[in-house]
């Protein structure tokens, strides 16, 4: 370390040209570059990107390549070639790694917010910015952004991959099908919410630990849960939890109909499920700014 | 300019900090200073409104700091050396609080070189030292060139090129006509930095004088006498005003006198002195005495012989 002993002389007051003034008030675009700084310096942020991308491809991939393979080997039953050739052609086999993405983008979200909690840069944050508020909306919105572009990457690369293999097997995805574009933006959209949602529920409960089991355990445990326990109340209950609701953007149209037909309990259109997931995050978004602007940091 | 009325802040049954009022001048650096659990932290923590006070107000130049447009160039605060996120490298953390105000990366730069930090600017502040955690934390106080500096123990950490670093800085920037409001549990360091010293004690203020007043008012100048005729000694200086205490056999601390009339005394009488040694009171020791009543933890006798020196001597008056 070199001697600071002789730095004091130059200090503050000092009128030089990077001397703060009245011209150096917080507003909401400054804030935002600070979140965007914030974002990108962090290792671990870059890297969850990066990994959203390559979990969601690969898997992806995987679920077209066995599904193609297992439609056109000569051992398969000719009643099951049918289901599986209609499978391939679902445009939603293509984002089968979603599932698995956003349990990485639900970490992400959680661990942008609960990091500043664990290592007591919320301080610097709110020392910054005391109003709050702008903090947290900020930090919200750069996620929405950056998680946005990763996922509409991811989604662009799961088809990509794929391509080869739906060719081969003359079903390669349409584009120009209203429906097919609506599951390949809804794979974008879906990750998004959950990410959000994930940010909120971190907002509020602050400790990573217990929000990442919040979280995960409201996706992968609370929500199975609720969708295969044979009761009416379970039943008509699971179709409006978040990430159910949700995920019915990424469904086909015939798929739906098809639970319809086979179940007496609701099943919500793809985009008011999408609004149910969207209430939902708006909701606990709300209760974490409440929070935030009442509690002691 | 900080000022403070009737500040209260409760934490469910337990009251941190009790209906405290104060004024933190500007051109003089002001020390905060109290045993742990005093309430120092919380009382600063409010006053950059991280906690929210249960009753009273502070103001930081006039107005409540969330009120302030530009908050960082009117208050630099160090409350905790980590408030960091540890896998951010200095100069990002510095970067990513001056962009909240439009400040951009000369000033950072300027910070990072006032506090000695180019070398480790780079590295990730999971792996600084104390004092470097100490030095970043100082740096982004800096950072808006504030009218108000708040640093909570600030020279917790540093070495003693450190210490004396920051010592200079702020009485340079007291000098400047800026307020300087440091909080510290070492008595001999405000000594040295503070003109003017807050008391804290249980959640109230106890003294609010200046350093040269406290010494004054609650200790004194006592003389220590050694003596193997001491019990006679006591009997022949006892007085309304003078205040002996035994501190060992053969030992006493009288206050209220003067080693002149000590000695006459003994003279007088034909005792035989060993050791007559005015004693000027320290800080440390009026600190002790404020405080004694308002520490929340309190160590056994045998195992801290300075502490068990201001109760022994309340007994004996």
């Amino acid at each position: 370390m070199s001697t600071p002993t002789t730095a004091p002389a130059g200090a503050p007051a000092g009128a030089t040209a990077g001397r703060p003034g009245a011209t150096h008030r917080v507003t909401f675009a400054r804030v935002l570059r600070s979140e965007w700084i914030k974002f990108w310096s962090l290792r671990s942020t870059v890297w969850t990107l990066a990994s959203t991308v390559v979990v969601m491809a690969a898997v992806s991939y995987l679920a077209v390549f066995f599904t193609a393979r297992e439609a056109f080997d000569p051992v398969t039953k000719p009643e099951d070639v049918a289901l599986l050739v209609a499978l391939l052609r679902d445009p939603s086999l293509v984002l089968t790694g979603a599932d698995l993405a956003k349990l990485v983008v639900a970490v992400l979200g959680v661990l942008i917010v609960t990091g500043e909690y664990s290592t007591g840069m919320i301080r610097s944050t709110l020392t910054a910015v005391p109003r709050r508020l702008p903090a947290l909306w900020a930090k919200a919105l750069v996620l929405t952004a950056v998680t946005a572009i990763t996922a509409a990457v991811a989604v662009v690369l799961s088809w990509v991959v794929a391509l080869p293999t739906l060719h081969a097997h003359d079903a390669a995805l349409d584009l120009a099908d209203p429906q097919t574009r609506r599951i390949l933006l809804g794979g974008v959209l879906y990750l998004v919410a959950v990410c959000l949602l994930a940010f909120a529920v971190g907002a509020i409960v602050r400790l990573s630990a217990g929000a990442l089991a919040a979280v995960l355990g409201l996706l992968l445990v609370v929500e199975v849960m609720f969708r295969t326990i044979p009761a009416d109340f379970f039943r008509n209950v699971s179709p409006f939890l978040p990430g159910t609701a949700g995920h019915q953007l990424l469904a086909t149209q015939a798929g739906i109909e098809q639970a319809r037909a086979t179940s007496s309990a609701p099943v919500l259109d793809p985009w008011t499920g999408y609004g149910v997931m969207l209430a939902w995050v708006a909701v606990l978004l709300a209760v974490a700014a409440v929070l935030l602007r009442r509690r002691d940091a | 300019m900080i000022t403070a009325e009737n500040l209260t802040k409760t934490y469910g049954p337990k009251t941190a900090v009790d209906g405290i009022s104060f004024t933190v001048e500007p051109g003089k650096v002001t020390g905060f200073l109290g045993p742990n659990g005093a309430g120092k932290s919380t009382t600063m923590r409010m006053i950059v409104g991280l906690d929210r006070p249960t009753a009273g107000i502070v103001t930081v130049n006039g107005r409540p700091y969330a009120r302030h447009r530009s908050p960082l160039t009117e208050v630099g605060a160090l409350l905790e050396a980590k408030a960091v996120h540890t896998g951010r490298s200095a100069t990002n953390h510095l970067r990513a609080v001056a962009a909240t105000h439009g400040l951009g990366r000369g000033r950072v730069e300027e910070v990072i070189e006032m506090t000695g930090l180019q070398t480790v600017a780079g590295k990730r502040v999971g792996g600084f030292s104390l004092g470097m955690g100490q030095r970043l934390g100082i740096a982004a106080a800096l950072l808006g060139d504030p009218r108000t500096l708040i640093l909570d123990e600030p020279v917790n950490g540093l070495d003693p090129e450190g210490v004396l670093w920051v010592r200079t800085l702020m009485r340079e920037l007291a000098g400047q006509g800026r307020t300087i409001f440091l909080s510290s549990h070492l008595m001999s360091e405000m000594a040295l930095t503070a003109d003017h010293i807050l008391v804290i004690g249980r959640g109230r203020i106890i003294a609010d004088a200046s350093v040269a007043d406290i010494i004054a008012r609650s200790s004194g100048t006592t003389v220590l006498v050694r003596s193997p005729h001491a019990a006679q000694l006591i009997e022949l200086l006892r007085g309304p005003d003078v205040t002996c205490t035994a501190m060992e056999p053969g030992a006493v601390e009288v206050a209220g006198t003067t080693a002149q009339v000590i000695g006459e005394a003994a003279a007088a009488a034909g005792l035989v002195l060993h050791e007559l040694a005015p004693r000027t009171g320290t800080l440390e020791d009026s600190y002790m005495s404020l405080t004694a009543d308002a520490v929340e933890y309190h160590s056994s006798p045998a195992a801290s012989p300075m502490a068990s020196a201001a109760p022994s001597k309340e007994q004996a008056r």
